[in-house]
C-alpha cells in the first residue's frame, strides 16, 4: 500500500481574541494520497480555509496552531524551523488563493511573479525561469504566453489571473496543491474551465489536490474524496459518490438537499438549513450541531459524537446518522427540516 | 496586442485591446497632461540647471565686492541689480539655488533612507520595535522643530551644508516614517502578500519586493512635498544667520542682507523672495500633480 503523502493528525487551531479563546480547527485527522483529489466542504466559518492556512503554517494572528501532527512525508511541519517550513512553501506543498485580483502584485509582472517563486527555492536561474514562466503560461492554457507574461495583473481578465495564480503554484512542480475556493470569484464558465484546468493538471503531473470550498457542485466534478467540516470539526468523509448518494451525517444530508438541481421536480422548493452555524468562543454542548439538527435525539445535547465507520471507507459523527433517520423518522417524506422536525425533540426542552 | 492567433480558450479570456501600460507609464501620461505640474516640472528642471551651471559659470562673481553699485538697481549689465556690498545678485541667486536645491534634495534623501527602512520594518515586523519607533515619533513630533535644529547645528558646529541637511532631516523624518508604517501595515494584510508568503519568499523578499513597490506612489508625493518645506526651512535658519556662512549665498541669507534697506532698496529682498516663492509653489504643483497622477482611483 503506498504511503499517504500528507498525514494530519488531531490538528488544533486557536484564535485567542479579546472576546474569548475561538476554536477554528477542533482534532482534524486525513490522509492524502499522492495524486489524490480531497475536498473540504463546508459553510463560512467552519474551519475549511484555516485548516489549509494551518497546514502551511501561515494562519494569520491572533490565531496560532495549538495542537496536531502535519506529516508531510514523514516530517512534521508543526515542528519544523521557520527557515525548513518556508522552503517546503511553495515548493512541495503550493497554495491558491480565492481572489486572483488580490493575490497578485498588482505593480510586478505576472511572469516576473511566476519567475519569483522559482527563484526563491533556487530551482532555475533568472534565465531558465524566465523561459519556464512562458511554459507554465501554456500549460495552464494562457494564449499568447509569450507576450502574457510581461502583462500586469489588471491586463489579464479574471480567468487569465486565475490560471496564472495557479502557474505560480505549479512552478515548482509540487507534490500537494491546496486550492482555497479557487473559483468563487469568477464567472460560472470561467469557474468550469478552471475545474477542467485543475483536473487535467492533476492528471498529467499527479499532483495532489486538496480543494477548499463551500461548494458541491465543484467537489462532484473534481474530487474522489470529501471531506465535510462543520464548526471546526469533521463530520463526515468518504468517497465523493458515495456520500453523495448515501450521506449519513444529518449535515451532509441537509448541504445536499439545499443543492439546487437540475432534474428535480419544479415544484420542490429548496431546502435551507434552519438556523446559524454556532459561536464557536461558546460552542453548544454534545454534538455541534444538535441545534440546529432535524433528527437530534437526547443524546445529542449531552454527548459529542466521535467519526465512526458507517458504510466501508466512510465515517461519520453522528449518534442518529440517516439511515436511522430514514427508517425510524421518516426523513423521507421529511418537509419541515425545522430542528428537532424528525425526531420530535423539540426546541426549548432542551435547549433552555 | 498579441493575442492574435485566437484559440477557443481565448474567446473568453480576451481583454479589450490596451497597449502595455504599465503604472507608471500611465501615471506619467497623466502628469503630462496636468499642465500646472508640467510647467513646474519644467521650472524646477530649469532651476537644478541653473544650480548645476552656477558651480562652474555665473555672469559675475558671487563673493567680490563692488562689482556693482552697492544698492544699485536693475540695470543692462545686471539685471537684477547688486546688493549693500556692491556683489551682483543674479549670480548670487544661481548660487542660492544651488544652495537651495542641494539643501532641499538632499534633506530627502536622508528622509527617504531612514523614513522607508524605520516604516518598512516598524510597519512590517510590528511588536516591540515599532512600539519604539511609534513612541519616538510622537516625541520628536512634540519637540518644535527649529529648537531641534538650532540645538543640533550649536552641537555639531555652524556653516556646513552636511550640517544643516542633517539638522533638517532630523526634524522631518518622522513624516515619511509615519507614512511608510501606515502603508506597510495595510499592504502586509493584502492577499497577495500572504499569496508570497505561501510560494516561500522571505520577509526580506516580501518587504523589498512586494509591500515596497506597493507604497512607493504615496513616498514619491510625499517626497516631493518635503522638498519645499526643507528649504524653507534652510532659508529661515540663514536669515536667521544659523544656516549658510557667507559668504557663500542662500536665498535666506540673500533676504536677510536686504532687510535693512527694504525701505530704499527692495529689490535686494525681492529678488530672492521670489525665487524662493515661485519655487516652494512649484514644488508644491508638482507634488499635487503626482498625487492625482499615481491615484490609481483616477484612471482616466
Amino acid at each position: 500500500m503506498t504511503e499517504p503523502i500528507l498525514r494530519v493528525r488531531d490538528l488544533e487551531t486557536k484564535f485567542f481574541t479579546d472576546d474569548g479563546v475561538v476554536q477554528a480547527v477542533d482534532g482534524v485527522s486525513f490522509d492524502l494520497m499522492p495524486g489524490e483529489t480531497l475536498g473540504i466542504v463546508g459553510e463560512s466559518g467552519c474551519g475549511k480555509s484555516m485548516t489549509a492556512l494551518s497546514l502551511l503554517r501561515l494562519v494569520p494572528e491572533p490565531g496560532r496552531v495549538t495542537g496536531g501532527e502535519v506529516l508531510f512525508k514523514g516530517n512534521d511541519i508543526l515542528q519544523m524551523t521557520a527557515d525548513e517550513v518556508r522552503d517546503l512553501r511553495g515548493k512541495d506543498l503550493a497554495m491558491i488563493f480565492q481572489d486572483p485580483q488580490s493575490s497578485l502584485n498588482p505593480v510586478l509582472r505576472t511572469g516576473f511573479q511566476i519567475q519569483e517563486a522559482m527563484l526563491a527555492h533556487h530551482t532555475a536561474d533568472r534565465k531558465s525561469s524566465a523561459r519556464k514562466a512562458v511554459d507554465l503560461l501554456k500549460q495552464v492554457r494562457i494564449p499568447a504566453a509569450e507576450s502574457r507574461v510581461k502583462d500586469y495583473p489588471h491586463q489579464l481578465s479574471g480567468g487569465m489571473r486565475q490560471r496564472a495564480m495557479i502557474a505560480m503554484g505549479l512552478a515548482n512542480s509540487p507534490s500537494v496543491l491546496i486550492a482555497d475556493e479557487p473559483t468563487t470569484a469568477l464567472d460560472v464558465t470561467v469557474q468550469a474551465q478552471i475545474l477542467e484546468l485543475i483536473r487535467d493538471l492533476n492528471q498529467e503531473l499527479n499532483t495532489a489536490v486538496i480543494m477548499i470550498t463551500h461548494n458541491l457542485g465543484v467537489v462532484a466534478g473534481l474530487c474522489t474524496r470529501i471531506i465535510v467540516m462543520y464548526a471546526g470539526r469533521i463530520v463526515e468523509e468518504g468517497p465523493t459518490k458515495q456520500i453523495f448518494k448515501n450521506p449519513q451525517h444529518p449535515y451532509t444530508w441537509s448541504l445536499l438537499r439545499s443543492l439546487p438541481r437540475v432534474d428535480a421536480d419544479r415544484r420542490e422548493r429548496l431546502r435551507s438549513i434552519e438556523g446559524l452555524p454556532p459561536d464557536l468562543i461558546h460552542p453548544p454542548s454534545g454534538c455541534r450541531f444538535h441545534p440546529r439538527c432535524p433528527f437530534r435525539v437526547e443524546r445529542c445535547y449531552r454527548e459529542d459524537p466521535a467519526l465512526a465507520q458507517v458504510a466501508p471507507d466512510q465515517r461519520a459523527a453522528c449518534w442518529v446518522t440517516m439511515d436511522r433517520a430514514y427508517k425510524e423518522m421518516n426523513a423521507g417524506e421529511l418537509v419541515d427540516v425545522r430542528p428537532g422536525a424528525g425526531s420530535g425533540v423539540n426546541p426549548g426542552v432542551l435547549d433552555g | 496586442m498579441a493575442t492574435a492567433s485566437a484559440t477557443p480558450a481565448d474567446r473568453f479570456d480576451a481583454v479589450p485591446a490596451r497597449a502595455q501600460v504599465s503604472l507608471w507609464s500611465d501615471a506619467w501620461r497623466r502628469l503630462r497632461r496636468n499642465r500646472l505640474a508640467a510647467v513646474s516640472a519644467f521650472y524646477l528642471a530649469f532651476v537644478f540647471a541653473v544650480a548645476i551651471i552656477s558651480l562652474v559659470w555665473t555672469p559675475y562673481s558671487t563673493s567680490h565686492l563692488g562689482v556693482v553699485t552697492p544698492y544699485g538697481g536693475p540695470s543692462g549689465a545686471h539685471p537684477l541689480g547688486g546688493d549693500q556690498y556692491g556683489r551682483d545678485i543674479l549670480s548670487r541667486l544661481m548660487e542660492g539655488a544651488r544652495t537651495s536645491m542641494t539643501v532641499g534634495v538632499g534633506t530627502q534623501i536622508v528622509v527617504l533612507a531612514v523614513g522607508i527602512t524605520v516604516g518598512l520594518l516598524a510597519g512590517y515586523f510590528r511588536g516591540w520595535f515599532d512600539t519604539v519607533v511609534t513612541l519616538v515619533i510622537n516625541i520628536f513630533y512634540g519637540i518644535p522643530d527649529l529648537l531641534v535644529a538650532l540645538i543640533l547645528v550649536f552641537l555639531i558646529g555652524q556653516g556646513s551644508l552636511g550640517t544643516i541637511i542633517f539638522a533638517i532631516a532630523v526634524t522631518r523624518w518622522m513624516d515619511m516614517a509615519r507614512l511608510v508604517r501606515g502603508q506597510t501595515l495595510s499592504i502586509r494584510e493584502r492577499e497577495f502578500v500572504e499569496a508570497a508568503k505561501a510560494s516561500g519568499a522571505k520577509p526580506r523578499k516580501i518587504i523589498f519586493g512586494h509591500i515596497l513597490p506597493n507604497a512607493l506612489g504615496p513616498i514619491i508625493v510625499q517626497a516631493t512635498i518635503g522638498v519645499p518645506s526643507a528649504i524653507l526651512f534652510e532659508a529661515f535658519m540663514s536669515f536667521l544667520g544659523l544656516g549658510i556662512q557667507p559668504p557663500t549665498a542662500s536665498w535666506g541669507s540673500m533676504a536677510a542682507d536686504g532687510v535693512n534697506a527694504i525701505r530704499i532698496s527692495p529689490h535686494i529682498v525681492l529678488a530672492p523672495s521670489l525665487a524662493l516663492m515661485i519655487t516652494l509653489m512649484a514644488f508644491n504643483f508638482l507634488g499635487d500633480g503626482l498625487r492625482d497622477a499615481l491615484d490609481p482611483r483616477q484612471r482616466r
